[in-house]
């Protein structure tokens, strides 16, 4: 039996609380009558993914069966979610690859050659040999990889783009030349959050930073409330509005995946269970890693972190038609994420994990713990954020890990020379934005390296401008000074302190609600 | 390093608060509609009336009287009631603190307490393996599943094997210091077995030792916490009387019997033939007066008029 998700109102029963802070977590005292979200516990999952896989793929949502849809000599493009989902990282085998073995059972048996498999990683790193033969499998990796059949996008490569209009509002279209002419695209999703799949999969995965700029764009942004709502996005509506646009020129044949809650395996699994409910031995679990974090090095801490994989299962896979299939995936993820939550509160507090999309295998630097606080969590809500406009964002974060040059070399340049000129994510926009994303350099790195691409920390501020808009001050407990102060915001040690200098924006004695999250969750606030 | 060690320090310090260590967990208030039904493991504790065990228990309890007398005062009426019974009781009480069930057992004559077992909530007494070791040395509990579900160790059993039983049919401690519903376990033992129940009445155990507190508390003067606890004459089913009104009058009896302990015997007997016996579970009145009225010790004899200022 599922447990709903709710919200509490901690108490003198209350236990401290867990609150994620990068690379460790802390044990919290909240004031008296702080409401903690907590989300629903795991769904049941399928209980034969192979089955479930073969039923969706036999029975797509408003379509013919995958099988009817392929001939021999036909041109079959495969695409997929690149690394940045599910988070953590899932145990292999990975859905995508069991999903792709299926698709490739069914292509080889229906007399196709022409098969190329695509990364739909949009202006995301290149994905590692290593990393991609975990989404995919060793199977398909053996088959395809050798030969050059199954490989990163590249959203420079001018050779291999497609410009396929324009939609009604203007928007270029220009997607991955392979895909768009294909006889058939088949996408394959891993649905974490609300926000993903739709007509997202394919507009922007597989798209160029021409067709991105339309919808990645502060303007966009900030009217996206939220950008998990799709239907109330303006981002998503710019990527429906793509969509239906490559819809009339290929057929794409969707397959989503919705995933439980299960995001830690073991000995984290204690991190997702409620406080009061720890038994002695997650009581001992907790003391142990937390101490054991306290001595570790910063990098025997992000190895310990960065190797977690995940134990996620599947709670439901739909295939067919983008838009219904997508309509039902919305449905099983706000089942599983989605807390009634009442009223907006005065101050809002989020625990900013060690991951985010963008530093898998990577580091968390500030711009994307911003991001990921400020930018994910913040919009985990439908209706109207958990706080309300002129609150307090707190965040946990030392905002000390600093930069990888490997994967995100523009984030230092965007650091140092664009933050320190202006944060306002409207200025800096029109200011900087074409520079970063046309340097020779940073195309070059994203092409050729593993880096994000020389436009990426630009879109990861456009993330956080709904919250800025929103927000009336940002405060980060344990966050480093320097960093804090360079993106616009303050720092704090404490929550006692930080509530105290809260106090000049939303008064002595706030309303204070918690997201304790991971495990995911969407606060449905009315 | 030092710092590390603060730290841990104040890590330990900050769980043993927050999850209580040495208590028993609590669920934050807004959190009690998602407590999942327990799955109580029940540890079979046959073992327990063995002689072996039976020999154990006798010091055990020795040392328990020990400590219990060092730390509240007890005064015990009724026993002569016993004198009258040679077979099996059901000893049937309200239910306060943990201090009743050591109250009752150790008031009782040895002859009697060596044979006298405790029903007590498996989901409580017997979830994890050490406390029904500890409560059925010491106590000599038996599990009884609140929820009304079968438990291998049917107490019809014990009574049949010639020992006696203590049930507290609220089913679980005053949250107020009032007396709860009685629930019909007791009286359809009673009828089921063909054995006599023996009310008890007792007060002062919620003033000494309520709901979260785990040590007897001493009065304003430092002394110790007076107790009372009186035994009323055995009740035994009518011919053909039913559950529903048998268990009625297990009650009244354990009200009277409070009355009694309060003010006087006739006064109480006269109040009871006159159906104006207090209901113990009290008036309709906010709740801290309850609680109020509940954290005040009782006085075994009011009236003594006393040398000196206590």
């Amino acid at each position: 039996m599922t447990r709903p998700g709710f919200v509490l109102e901690v108490d003198d029963r209350t236990p401290p609380l867990l609150v994620h802070e990068g690379l460790g977590f802390r044990l919290e005292e909240f004031p008296q009558g702080t409401r903690v979200i907590y989300p629903p516990e795991s769904l049941p999952t399928v209980p034969d993914v192979e089955e479930a896989i073969r039923e969706s793929l036999e029975n797509p949502v408003d379509s013919e069966p995958l099988r009817e849809l392929m001939f021999p000599g036909m041109r079959l493009t495969i695409a997929f979610d690149d690394l940045s989902l599910p988070l953590p990282t899932m145990k292999a085998p990975d859905i995508r690859g069991r999903i792709i073995e299926q698709v490739l059972t069914i292509a080889a048996e229906k007399g196709v050659d022409d098969v190329e498999i695509i990364a739909a990683l949009a202006l995301h790193r290149r994905m590692t040999d290593a990393e991609m033969r975990h989404i995919v499998g060793e199977r398909v990796f053996r088959s395809f990889a050798p030969s050059g059949k199954l490989y990163n996008h590249d959203a420079e490569d001018r050779s291999n783009l497609e410009h396929m209009g324009q939609t009604e509002k203007g928007e270029d279209v220009e997607i991955n030349k392979r895909a768009a002419t294909s006889d058939l695209l088949i996408y394959v999703n891993v649905n974490l959050v609300a926000m993903d799949g739709g007509h997202k999969s394919v507009g922007i995965g597989l798209a160029s930073y021409k067709s991105i700029k339309h919808h990645h764009n502060a303007k966009t942004m900030v009217h996206s409330r939220s950008f998990m709502d799709h239907k109330h996005s303006e981002m998503h509506s710019s990527a429906w509005r793509m969509g239906r646009l490559i819809g009339e020129h290929v057929k794409v044949f969707q397959i989503e995946t919705t995933l439980d809650n299960e995001v830690f395996g073991k000995p984290y699994d204690t991190l997702l269970k409620r406080e009061w409910e720890w038994s002695l031995r997650d009581q001992a679990t907790v003391l142990g890693l937390r101490r054991g974090l306290a001595v570790a090095p910063q990098k025997m801490r992000h190895k310990m972190f960065h190797d977690l994989r995940s134990n996620y299962g599947l709670t439901g896979i739909t295939a067919g038609a983008v838009e219904p299939v997508h309509e039902l995936t919305v449905q099983r993820v706000h089942q599983q994420q989605r807390v009634k939550v009442e009223g907006q509160s005065d101050v809002m507090v989020m625990g900013v994990p060690y991951l985010g999309p963008y530093n898998v295998n990577s580091t968390m630097n500030p711009i994307l713990a911003a991001c990921m606080g400020l930018g994910y969590y913040f919009n985990s809500y439908l209706r109207q954020p958990v706080v309300r406009e002129g609150g307090v964002a707190i965040l946990y974060h030392p905002l000390d890990e600093g930069f990888n040059t490997l994967t995100h070399p523009s984030y230092v340049d965007f650091y140092e020379e664009v933050l320190a000129d202006t944060t306002d994510p409207a200025l800096i926009g029109p200011k900087f934005e074409e520079q970063f994303a046309t340097d020779p350099w940073y195309v070059h790195l994203y092409r050729t390296s593993n880096a994000y691409h020389g436009v990426h920390p630009f879109y990861m501020w456009y993330w956080i401008a709904h919250a800025l808009d929103h927000l009336g001050d940002v405060i980060w407990v344990g966050g480093n000074p320097k960093a804090a102060a360079r993106m616009g915001f303050r720092s704090a040690s404490t929550l006692r302190d930080a509530l105290e200098m809260a106090s000049s924006t939303v008064g002595p004695s706030p309303s204070i609600t918690y997201l304790r999250n991971p495990p995911h969750l969407l606060a449905d606030v009315r | 390093m030092s710092s590390f060690w603060k730290d841990t320090a104040r890590d330990v310090r900050l769980m043993k608060r927050g999850w209580r260590w040495g208590h028993r967990a609590q669920v934050p208030r807004s959190a009690e509609p998602f407590v999942p039904p327990a799955t109580t493991t029940v540890f079979d504790n046959e073992w327990s009336r063995k002689p072996a065990a039976r020999a154990v228990r006798e010091v055990a309890q020795a040392g328990l009287e020990a400590v219990f007398r060092s730390q509240v005062k007890t005064q015990v009426e009724g026993l002569d009631v016993l004198e009258r019974l040679d077979g099996p009781v059901i000893f049937v009480a309200n239910h306060a603190s943990h201090l009743d069930t050591p109250l009752i057992l150790l008031s009782l004559p040895d002859e009697w307490r060596r044979r006298t077992a405790v029903a007590a909530a498996a989901d409580y007494f017997f979830d994890t393996w050490w406390r029904a070791v500890g409560s059925s040395l010491v106590f000599n509990t038996l599990p009884i599943d609140r929820r009304g579900g079968a438990l291998a160790n049917a107490p019809g059993e014990v009574l049949a094997d010639g020992w006696s039983l203590v049930v507290f049919p609220e089913g679980t401690r005053s949250k107020d210091g009032t007396v709860g519903r009685f629930r019909s376990g007791a009286a359809y033992l009673a009828i089921e077995y063909g054995v006599p129940v023996v009310p008890i009445a007792h007060r002062g155990t919620y003033a000494a030792m309520p709901r979260g507190v785990s040590w007897p508390g001493k009065d304003k003067a430092g002394g110790r916490r007076q107790l009372t606890v009186r035994f009323g004459d055995p009740l035994r089913p009518t011919d053909g009387e039913s559950v529903r009104e048998f268990a009625p009058r297990i009650r009244s009896a354990v009200s009277r019997l409070l009355d009694e302990d309060a003010t006087d015997w006739y006064a109480s007997m006269r109040r009871a033939a006159e159906d104006r016996t207090p209901d113990p579970a009290g008036e309709e009145i906010a709740e801290w007066r309850k609680v109020w009225a509940a954290t005040e010790s009782p006085d075994p004899e009011p009236d003594k008029i006393r040398a000196w200022r206590r």
